[in-house]
């Protein structure tokens, strides 16, 4: 009985680890894939400087939704993931064009079974920017 | 007992440590990506075009192993033709101009194996990832 108690929670606390780590290893896997999406996309979209929230919004999305207009309902990429989590920072030449876009995971807790992580600052990807730079244009 | 927990050791680490490598290659592969088309995106066909890729893609920050290390040893190559490649194309006499490719290959980081080691697994497993990208207009390429 002594024996069996002894072996019993050595092998749930394997178990334990191996499930907290394996779904927090699935989360952190599935951010830096959604990261270096909207790395992409916002490399290569038009910046349009008289809408650059709204952009940047849409650059949000993708990561988040994997779509940059998501309809009601639409179900992010991983469990308590939202727009908010995840920073757009550009970063602007001197002609006041972009260069550099700054996409990076905030404040967004892993609530894996058996405790919570908090990510912040990272996954981040630096992508250069691509895409036309449109300083008195708005988002359509 | 002891053989079953051997055992134990050797999936739970099995799926620890592969779990880690997994999300490494994918941070890596991010990063080459983002490199390869810096690199591109300052290619002019020129010899100083290839000097602004170098700059560039030295600037540009990247982190892996659950984004707590620096990307190190990164190589950047460049090629006219997208087939034959070399890192230094001002000494290549066999390869010339204009520079339109640019591959970003990150060859040298090391990723400590945690449990594996315990059970005869290997103590380190390279990272490798690789990105090629192409100027006018800029797009990554296989």
């Amino acid at each position: 009985m002594l024996e069996l108690a002894a072996c019993a929670t050595l092998l749930v606390s394997f178990l334990c680890g191996a499930v907290q780590f394996g779904y927090t290893f699935y989360v952190y896997n599935q951010l830096v894939t959604a990261v270096g999406n909207g790395g992409k996309y916002a490399a290569m979209r038009t910046y349009r400087g008289k809408d650059a929230e709204k952009g940047a919004a849409a650059i949000r999305n993708l990561v988040v939704y994997g779509d940059t207009h998501p309809e009601g309902g639409a179900v992010p990429v991983v469990p308590n993931l939202t727009p908010e989590n995840v920073e757009v920072k550009w970063k602007l030449g001197e002609s006041g064009a972009p260069e550099f876009v700054d996409i990076s995971i905030i404040n967004h807790h892993i609530d894996a079974v058996f405790g919570s992580l908090t990510l912040s600052g990272r996954p981040s990807v630096e992508f250069p920017f691509l895409g036309r730079y449109a300083p008195g244009e708005f988002e359509p | 007992m002891s053989v079953a927990l051997v055992l134990l050791i050797a999936f739970v680490g099995l799926a620890f440590d592969f779990g880690r490598i997994y999300v490494a290659r994918n941070e890596a592969q991010v990063y080459t990506d983002a490199a390869a088309l810096t690199a591109a995106s300052r290619l002019d066909g020129t010899m100083a075009g290839v000097q602004k890729a170098r700059d560039a893609v030295d600037k540009l920050p990247g982190n892996w192993n659950l984004g707590t290390e620096r990307i190190k040893g990164v190589v950047v190559e460049f090629s006219s033709n997208g087939s034959n490649w070399t890192g230094t194309p001002e000494k290549d006499q066999t390869a010339s101009g204009p520079w339109s490719y640019a591959r970003v290959i990150a060859p040298s980081n090391d990723l400590n194996i945690v449990f594996l080691r315990a059970v005869g697994g290997p103590a380190n497993f390279r990272i490798l990832a690789r990105s090629s990208a192409q100027s006018n207009p800029v797009r990554l390429v296989d």
